[in-house]
């Protein structure tokens, strides 16, 4: 017999695991960031690199120095969720952006949005965006002002290409001055709408035909399948990281099959979007563009990156739809009548602040649970 | 054949049942020592009759039923009293439990034997059947024979064997069925007289193609149910197979319906066919830290240390030692705990297989939310109970929770939900005591 009897760990049920963890969800979201990393390389030049490495150093640093200030165990920085935010926040940012400008980002990402909050998982709003809208509100210039068109020419032997997206060629065939991204543009030509309603007022009507006809061939060069193509392959003027719909969306497919990725997020706003864009986005009613508007700007950055976004999303899945929606609808709003080109990052950042609200709404009825009346 | 049948929400962990499920059922010999828990079953302890001394025969009552709800305790042997002390105990720290010095493993009916039960009425099958200390052998204990006395209000029109035996791991039901089908069909047919049922059913989950197979060869009605966790949960059950929900804080009971484990039809055939008590049980002794996992038929009071020594001994590498499945069952601290009725298993997990006790903070991931069989908020509720608010746990349905586990295997981040709900579930029923009580 056994001198001793033999002592056995205690600990709680259930004794066994999903090999799901937090560090091999981020993990995964790295990866699937990835992609697109490359295509920003490959349009913008290896600056890109250095910019995001930059981003992601800082707010791993800044996780370490925070964890460490407040004497919390400093490898829960490993877990991977500062990596995901220092990628984001450079994915947020013009390709020519100083190198300063990612690092204070990302500091400020870290310890105001997410660590003052209490760290991973205590966070009210995504960490990058309102990095993001932090340094938007600092250095607005540096942050709006740093495009650079693609180095790469069209696929046709078309000559060069606009930041737009619209072949020059057709550019300097029309007298439509380019903008600096597509949405720049789109955002123009609503200004010339307005420009041409003020003329008419004004009695000039010659020079409001003349604004009138600008808009519409800088709207239909956006809306034609070129700009689509180019929109989609990523060979368009925009942050780092929102270049190219194709890799994120590959980025995005391995997540879903990895099962990270809920789609109720991504497929409610993206949904959205696209309503909103026929509904409103055009020049009149059920004229807008829903493709243009999906695959420009942060729509596809945001969708699948960013509005799925885990600790700052509803928890239940009627919720997930719900703020799905609302983000979609708040991008369109700000898209079309706001002060900004592009909404998708503040539409998010607005939304997270709902998600308490969401969360405590929609909250499922117990297996069994009566339904309430009243 | 149709679809199998299932619910909404639940997992899916790696079934782990080849271990064990190919191995025949093996009678552990009776050890020289059993030391028997008079509380085997959910509610009040039985009364022990025995003092130290006394001789006791097999079947002989050694504790005596307290209340109604309580069960009798009966000897698995015949042999002396040694003690009637507090021992360590598998569900609990200590319990009280009567010590059996075994002369004797021979058994001999403790009742008469009614081979044709027939002619029996429903009330005394039902008396029989709670003298004989049946309670569920799935997991839960409960008295059998409660469920076999509805209030008069209630009408019962549905019978349900449960064989779904969702726990991962554990294969000790899969082997009752297919090596003793006839005793489970018997044992469901005498439930079915007792309740007046026309047509019971068995519920088996479709990885046992084999017993569905035998089953329904046998003239029974089977519904197959899809493999996924917790199928075998009582709710689940129901509702996957009769597409009635038992309503929130309800018993199947108040739908009509009641469930049985196959576990307990075995011992209820036992108890009216032969005269048998419920003294044993069938119980999977498995995981990597065992040499050679099996199931084995054990006496009720051997102590764990025999089962794994039945199972070939430890191998080198044993972390935790687990009473149950690996989903809800308790670790324990040492193997010299007795089986009781309860014991669906016996598991020595390797530290490959035992999940770490590292808790990182909710990354509100929400697929506890997603996957909670009974539609709960558990990252909410183990917040609410993490900062000691039992007031809003309630009020997110705290008391609903039936403890499967499904959240905490799912957390990416390693909560420990079930802890912090059952947490929440103990203060909230004490301030409800101490609300009465004012
Ligand atoms: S909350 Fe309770 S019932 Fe729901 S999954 Fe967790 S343990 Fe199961
Ligand atoms: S599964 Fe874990 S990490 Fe995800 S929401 Fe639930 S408690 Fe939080």
């Amino acid at each position: 017999m056994m001198a001793e009897t033999r002592k056995f760990e205690l600990a709680v049920s259930p004794h066994i695991a999903s090999p799901e963890s937090v560090r091999r969800i981020m993990t995964d979201v790295v990866l699937a960031l990835l992609p697109a990393l490359a295509a920003a390389v490959y349009f913008f030049g290896f600056r890109v690199l250095l910019l995001t490495g930059l981003s992601v150093l800082a707010a791993v640093a800044a996780e370490v120095l925070c964890l460490r200030f407040m004497r919390k165990p400093v490898n829960i920085a490993l877990d991977g969720s500062a990596v995901v935010t220092g990628i984001l926040l450079a994915y947020n940012m013009p390709p020519s952006a100083p190198w300063w400008l990612p690092i204070l980002g990302s500091a400020f990402a870290i310890a105001v949005a997410k660590q003052a909050f209490g760290g991973l998982g205590c966070n009210i709003v995504n960490p990058a965006l309102l990095g993001r809208a932090f340094l938007l509100a600092s250095f607005p210039v540096l942050m709006t002002a740093g495009w650079r068109p693609p180095m790469v020419d069209g696929p046709s032997g078309d000559g060069t290409w606009d930041q737009s997206g619209i072949p020059t060629a057709r550019l300097e065939a029309s007298d439509v001055v380019t903008g600096a991204t597509p949405l720049n543009l789109l955002r123009q030509t609503y200004d010339w709408d307005a420009d041409a309603a003020e003329a008419e007022a004004a009695g000039d009507g010659g020079q409001a035909a003349a604004l009138r006809d600008r808009a519409a061939v800088a709207r239909r060069l956006l809306f034609s399948r070129d700009t689509r193509i180019n929109l989609f392959l990523g060979r368009i003027g925009g942050c780092i990281g929102e270049t190219s719909a194709l890799m994120l969306l590959l980025g995005a497919a391995y997540l879903f099959f990895r099962k990270v990725l809920e789609p109720r997020l991504p497929l409610s706003y993206l949904g959205a979007v696209a309503l909103f864009a026929w509904i409103f986005g055009g020049p009149g009613a059920f004229q807008g563009d829903p493709l243009f508007h999906l695959l420009s700007g942060g729509v596809v950055l945001g969708g699948f990156f960013m509005v799925t976004d885990m600790v700052t999303t509803p928890v239940t899945r009627k919720g997930r739809i719900i703020f799905g929606i609302g983000a979609g609808l708040i991008t369109m709003i700000i898209r079309r009548w706001g002060g900004y080109p592009e909404g998708c990052s503040y539409s998010i950042l607005l939304m997270n602040l709902t998600v308490p609200l969401i969360d405590r709404y929609t909250k499922p009825r117990a297996f069994g649970e009566a339904r309430k009346h009243g | 054949m149709s679809r199998a049948r299932s619910f909404s929400g639940g997992t899916h962990p790696p079934g782990n049942k080849e271990l064990s499920g190919s191995r025949e059922i093996v009678r552990i010999p009776v050890p020289e020592t059993l030391t028997v828990s008079l509380c085997q079953h959910l509610g009040a302890p039985s009364t022990p009759v025995v003092k130290p001394g006394d001789k006791v025969a097999f079947g002989q009552v050694l504790g005596e039923r307290n209340g109604f709800i309580s069960l009798p305790t009966h000897s698995p042997a015949a042999g002396k009293v040694v003690g009637v002390v507090e021992a360590p105990m598998p569900h609990r720290r200590t319990g009280p439990a009567v010590v059996i010095s075994v002369e004797s493993a021979e058994e001999a009916p403790a009742f008469e034997p009614w081979p044709y039960w027939g002619n029996r009425t429903p009330e005394e099958l039902t008396d029989r059947i709670r003298d004989a200390g049946v309670c569920g052998m799935g997991g839960a204990c409960f008295p059998t024979f409660i469920k076999l006395s509805p209030p008069p209000d209630k009408r019962i029109d549905t019978l349900i064997i449960n064989g779904a035996e969702c726990e991962p791991y554990l294969t000790a039901d899969y082997r009752l069925m297919l090596e003793s089908p006839d005793d489970v069909i018997e044992g469901m047919r005498i439930l079915a007289a007792v309740l007046r049922v026309e047509n019971p059913c068995i519920g088996i989950e479709v990885n046992k193609p084999d017993v569905i197979g035998l089953m329904k060869k046998k003239g029974v009605r089977v519904v197959a149910l899809r493999t996924s966790y917790p199928q075998g949960a009582e709710k689940q059950l129901v509702h996957a197979v009769c597409r009635r929900k038992v309503p929130a804080g309800g018993l199947p009971l108040d739908i009509g319906v009641v469930v049985q484990n196959a576990g307990t039809c075995v011992a209820v055939v036992q108890a009216v066919r032969d005269g048998i008590p419920s003294v044993s049980r069938v119980t999977t002794v498995t995981g990597r830290g065992v040499r050679q996992p099996g199931n084995f038929l054990c006496s009720v009071g051997t102590p764990f240390s025999r089962l794994v020594e039945a199972a070939g001994g430890y191998g080198p590498d044993v972390k935790r030692l687990v009473s149950g499945g690996p989903m809800m069952g308790i670790a324990v601290h040492t193997d010299e705990v007795p089986v009781t009725k309860g014991t669906s298993g016996v598991l020595a997990l390797s530290s490959e297989e035992a999940v770490g006790t590292d808790e990182g903070p909710c990354i509100r991931c929400g697929r506890c939310v997603d996957s909670c069989p009974l539609s709960l908020v558990p990252n909410m509720i183990a917040k609410a109970s993490e900062y000691g608010k039992w007031e809003a746990a309630r009020k997110l349905g705290a008391l609903n929770c039936m403890a499967c586990g499904t959240c905490g295997y799912v957390c990416p981040a390693g909560r420990h939900l079930v802890h912090y709900i059952k947490r929440a579930q103990d203060e909230i029923r004490a301030m409800a005591r101490a609300g009465k009580g004012a």
